[in-house]
């Protein structure tokens, strides 16, 4: 399913280190690596996903893409303009195409605004509508993610999660983006939920041809909606491949043992599968582990890996694995 | 709009069950969530109703003061005297000389036609009932006054640190914890001493001593606030939905910060009109004869040891300030209630 | 730990240094006749006078030279003594108490400290206890009274309390006596029999065996005490009540329970520790106010600790007499809250990481 349209997103080795202030004089000691080095294309059409387990970086990564946190390192394009060179106020004016949909329905809408004004606030800021023609906008929104639009004049703690975020969504797509990061958008909400709000998120892909890169922990749902999955651990990308052929043939160990840890209704083949369970606690992003950073919890770890760290390397059309021993007959495929 | 309304599924459905039919007063769409949220509580604890009644009756006491106390001579706020006697008469003595008009209410509810000391007199023959009654001017002018500009200032400081950060944050910061190591009372007592020779004896000395001194909290409380809002989501979300900074500031994150600071403003000024009092009553402050109910109290510190006797400077012109005091406190922690999971423990 | 004592420890220089700068400051605001009471004894006679001690002791120079001269002090030419310098001790003459403004401190501040001596435990045990039994019984009658309580005593003036103390106790009856001590027993402290080991009264009558006396100087103290403690037991009952409210929610107080613990010692052992924390910081701050001079309720009783020390002077104008104390205050204020945070932070370890 690899996609011909043109590419969007391109994102070049990007790094995101936090400084960390300790001692007397508060000096800076080291940094928390969230994001280090991390790279990857987004075609226009298509829905990546990004996942791995809580504080590998995903969160972080699509902040960072967005430039709501200034990188450390790397470089951003969104088709040719590089998002990383701007200056912010011709950045602001690239938040018409590029937005976001946070995971807190609670935490990201503004308690003391109406949720009319909270919609329209996009439309504001860029003068993109005016008088009467913002409420005539905020009611086709409102449709558009299937709220009465007669509750425009409503509080935000009036509604449930669940609407909430729609009202987010519509928020979002205010000013017609093309690109947007969905960051673990359905986290919060109630599993019954969860399932709409997935199919609204796959109808206005549908509909207004929208790019996403959707960032979660839950791999089944990201099963669901992806074209393409990337795995990431520790600030980086461990592999990356297609979304049929990722689930079908895992390469690396870490998502290997993420997939095997799926919870599957099907008594039988919970008994013969093989669960890999893994040892160990995760690092810590300030002190990673030298060469390949998966090496202390990983199966099959030898002396070598951990001198240098692995190239991420195309093992097959599409197919990106960051490990030395992609091809080893320990790590057969499934 | 031509699409029809979709039937309800889901989020929805129970949202047409459970809001469709509640009612939002004008009441409370035009005072915004949180401000309807506040004034309901005012009235939730019977406490928080006295304490609101208390206010609203020393509002009208400042208000209708001339009716309630007419004035005699060209100033009102200067106690009127009957005579220069040095012994402080009781509650109910005649009064001789300087004596003012009889408003309409007065024989109605005391049966006589010639104006008694209502409540006394203190030494020099100052009427402690106008001294109350114009003083309710005083309290709320000094009270008020100080805590808008302190609040102000407060507000604007704890701003900048919080928005700019980095070395001016930390500048303010020191600043801040230098002010506050003082000891409020001595500060402000000898500041205004300091005052009154270069600015003459008024109201003004001990209002800009006070005003020196009383802004920190209001400083800190602001600064975190501004800090902690910052992180919120929401602030990030106008961000990406391309708001300016400065707009950004001013509609979501000031508006939301600003909350603990009016509980702690409200309870500001109960304990101004305290401090202020505490300055009349050791002498630094009005000058003396001013219409202030610290002043009237000083008047107290000469019988120490017949206060037996004369209890009425003690008593009557204490139990104002007292009841004054706590209306403030009393809405002050009504309101502190009503947003109390974010209140708890600052005091 | 060490590094939050260190730099704790690094901000008392700063905060002197803004305290020094701050009260520097008001007193440029007088003319140089009433600043030259840093330096010397007399008003100056004439105008003569006046320019020569201007010029002497440079009033009119930059406003950080004289601050550093402020600090130092001046070499009298004539006498080759130190004058002035706030550094050595010399904080100004009082032309109002004539006395030089720190003999005044010497002589008040112990009396400052005997009266929070007595203080503090009144203070914070009957505070303390009244919260925690007011949350124990929520709602119940202790409960309503202590919160009704607290709602009156913080909204009471300090200085109406006590005319009120006086005139119950002392006006009418006698019984309690404000000032310090009595005329018979100041007779006796001053005469050479009565020997001042520590210049606390209460403290120094025990060691000298004289009951007599000790039993007087509380009698004196008993007054104050009660007005120091009112307000302080109202704003601790309110938060020693909603602390201990919040931690009895807790689960683990709910475990305990489940455990099988006597409901006593569920409070005693689990609750209470925790919902102490922030009781402590209050606590703190009082008693560094205490140590401040507390300047409203020692004029009310006519006790002559540092407070009335200062608001006599304030009341005539002697400028130079109250910034030398309010220096001094500051001084104790910034080591008593030093000592609180540093205590503090071993109490809670949430603090020394921060």
């Amino acid at each position: 399913m690899t996609n011909d349209n043109a590419v969007l997103i391109k994102v070049e080795d990007l790094k995101m280190h936090f400084p960390i202030y300790r001692g007397v004089i508060r000096r800076q000691v080291g940094s928390v690596r969230a994001v280090d080095g991390v790279s990857f294309q987004i075609h226009s059409g298509e829905t990546l996903g990004l996942v791995g387990e809580s504080g590998c970086g995903k969160s972080t990564t699509g902040r960072t893409i967005l430039q709501l946190y200034k990188p450390t390192a790397g470089k951003v394009f969104y088709e040719d303009v590089e998002l990383t060179a701007l200056h912010s106020e011709p950045m602001r004016m690239m938040r018409k195409n590029i937005q976001m949909i946070f995971q807190d329905p609670y935490a990201s809408l503004n308690p003391r605004m109406t949720i009319r004004d909270i919609i329209a606030e996009p439309l504001v800021a860029f003068g993109t509508a005016s008088g009467k023609e913002i409420d005539d906008r905020v009611r086709k929104l409102m449709g558009l993610v299937k709220l009465d639009p007669d509750f425009m004049l409503r509080y935000p703690h009036e509604f449930s999660g669940g609407q909430r975020q729609r009202i987010g969504i519509a928020r979002a797509m205010a000013n017609n983006p093309t690109f947007v990061v969905c960051d673990e958008p359905i986290s919060a909400l109630d599993v019954s939920i969860q399932a709409q709000v997935i199919n609204l998120f796959e109808d206005l892909q549908k509909e207004l041809n929208l790019t996403y890169l959707f960032i979660a922990h839950d791999l089944s749902m990201v099963r669901h909606i992806s074209d393409r999955v990337a795995v990431m651990y520790l600030g980086i990308i461990v592999e990356l491949a297609d979304r049929n052929e990722i689930y079908a043939n895992p390469v690396h160990p870490y998502t290997k043992a993420l997939l095997s840890a799926i919870p599957v209704a099907d008594p039988e083949f919970y008994e013969t599968r093989k669960r890999i369970v893994l040892e160990g606690d995760v690092p810590s992003p300030v002190n990673p582990p030298s060469g390949c950073r998966f090496r202390t919890r990983c199966p099959i770890a030898e002396d070598f890996c951990a001198q240098s760290r692995p190239e991420f390397k195309e093992i097959a059309p599409g197919h990106f694995v960051e490990c030395f021993k992609w091809d080893h007959p320990d790590n057969q495929r499934r | 709009m031509t699409e029809s309304t979709p039937t309800p599924t889901g989020d929805n459905r129970l949202l047409a069950e459970a809001t469709s039919d509640r009612k939002i007063s004008w009441f409370e769409r035009t005072l915004g969530p949180d401000n309807y949220r506040i004034v309901k509580g005012l009235f939730k604890t019977p406490a928080s109703i006295v304490g609101f009644i208390l206010i609203v009756l020393f509002i009208l006491i400042a208000v209708f003061a001339p009716v309630i106390a007419p004035p005699v001579g060209n100033d009102p706020m200067k106690i009127p005297r009957d005579g220069f006697g040095g012994k402080p008469k009781d509650p109910g003595t005649a009064w001789k000389k300087n004596v003012p008009e009889v408003p309409f209410w007065y024989e109605p509810l005391t049966g006589k036609t010639e104006w008694v000391h209502l409540l006394g007199t203190a030494q020099g023959q100052y009427d402690i009932f106008y001294g109350i009654i114009w003083g309710t001017r005083t309290a709320f002018q000094t009270g008020i006054l100080v805590v808008m500009a302190t609040v102000l200032i407060g507000v604007i400081l704890g701003s900048i640190a919080a928005y700019y950060g980095g070395w001016v944050d930390n500048l303010i910061m020191r600043l801040t914890d230098i002010f506050m190591t003082l000891p409020y009372i001595m500060m402000a007592l000898i500041f205004s001493a300091v005052l009154t020779p270069v600015l003459g004896r008024s109201l003004l000395p001990p209002l800009i001593a006070m005003i020196s001194f009383g802004w920190m909290g209001y400083a800190r409380i602001i600064r975190s606030d501004i800090l902690s809002i910052k992180e919120r989501d929401f602030v990030m979300a106008a961000h990406v939905s391309g708001v300016k900074n400065g707009r950004i500031l001013f509609k979501h994150i000031l508006p939301n910060a600003i909350f603990p600071t009016l509980v702690l403003a409200s309870l500001g000024i109960g304990d101004v009109v305290l401090g202020f009092a505490a300055l009349s009553f050791l002498g630094i402050g009005t000058e003396v004869g001013y219409a202030d109910w610290g002043q009237v109290l000083s008047f107290s510190r000469n019988w120490i040891t017949s206060l037996d006797k004369y209890w009425y400077i003690v008593v009557f012109p204490g139990i104002t300030l007292t009841l004054f005091v706590m209306g403030w406190n009393l809405v002050g922690d009504a309101m502190r209630d009503v947003l109390d999971p974010r209140m708890r423990g600052k005091t | 730990m060490i590094n939050y004592i260190i730099r704790r420890l690094l901000m008392v220089p700063l905060l002197l240094l803004g305290v020094t700068l701050i009260i520097f400051g008001m007193l440029q605001l007088l003319g140089p006749v009433e600043r030259s009471a840093l330096y010397i004894k007399d008003f100056p006679k004439n105008e003569k006078q006046v320019e020569g001690i201007i010029r002497q002791y440079g009033l009119d120079r930059p406003f950080l030279e004289q601050y550093f001269r402020w600090l130092t002090g001046f070499k009298n030419p004539v006498t080759g003594e130190r004058e002035g310098g706030i550094l050595f001790g010399d904080f100004g003459y009082s032309r109002t108490a004539s006395q030089d403004v720190v003999d005044i401190i010497t002589n008040r501040f112990p009396n400052t400290v005997d009266l929070a001596l007595w203080t503090v435990f009144p203070m914070l045990s009957v505070g303390i206890w009244m919260g925690v039994k007011a949350a124990v019984n929520q709602n119940k009658f202790f409960d309503q009274a202590a919160r009704v309580y607290s709602i009156i005593g913080t909204s009471f003036p300090t200085f109406v309390f006590g005319l009120l103390l006086l005139m119950l106790l002392y006006a009418k009856t006698q019984w309690l006596l404000p000032g310090k001590m009595s005329d018979w027993v100041s007779q006796l402290v001053f005469s050479g029999s009565f020997k001042q080991y520590t210049h606390l009264l209460s403290l120094d009558a025990l060691l000298n065996g004289r009951l007599d006396i000790f039993w007087d100087a509380l009698r004196h103290m008993v007054m104050p005490i009660i007005t120091l403690s009112y307000i302080s037991w109202a704003t601790f009952v309110r938060v020693t009540r909603s602390s201990m409210l919040e931690t009895l929610r807790m689960d683990y107080v709910t475990t305990a329970r489940a455990k099988g613990l006597k409901e006593q010692d569920v409070i005693n052992d689990h609750a209470r520790p925790n919902a102490m924390l922030p009781v402590v910081t209050m606590m703190g701050s009082s008693i560094a106010g205490l140590l401040g001079g507390v300047v409203i309720t020692e004029t009310v009783f006519n006790y002559p600790g540092i407070g009335k020390a200062a608001a006599d002077a304030a009341a005539q104008l002697d400028v130079v007499t109250t910034l030398g104390m309010a220096i001094f205050t500051g001084l104790i204020l910034i080591i008593s809250n030093l000592v609180v945070d540093v205590l503090y932070a071993f109490i809670d370890p949430r603090v020394r990481l921060a």
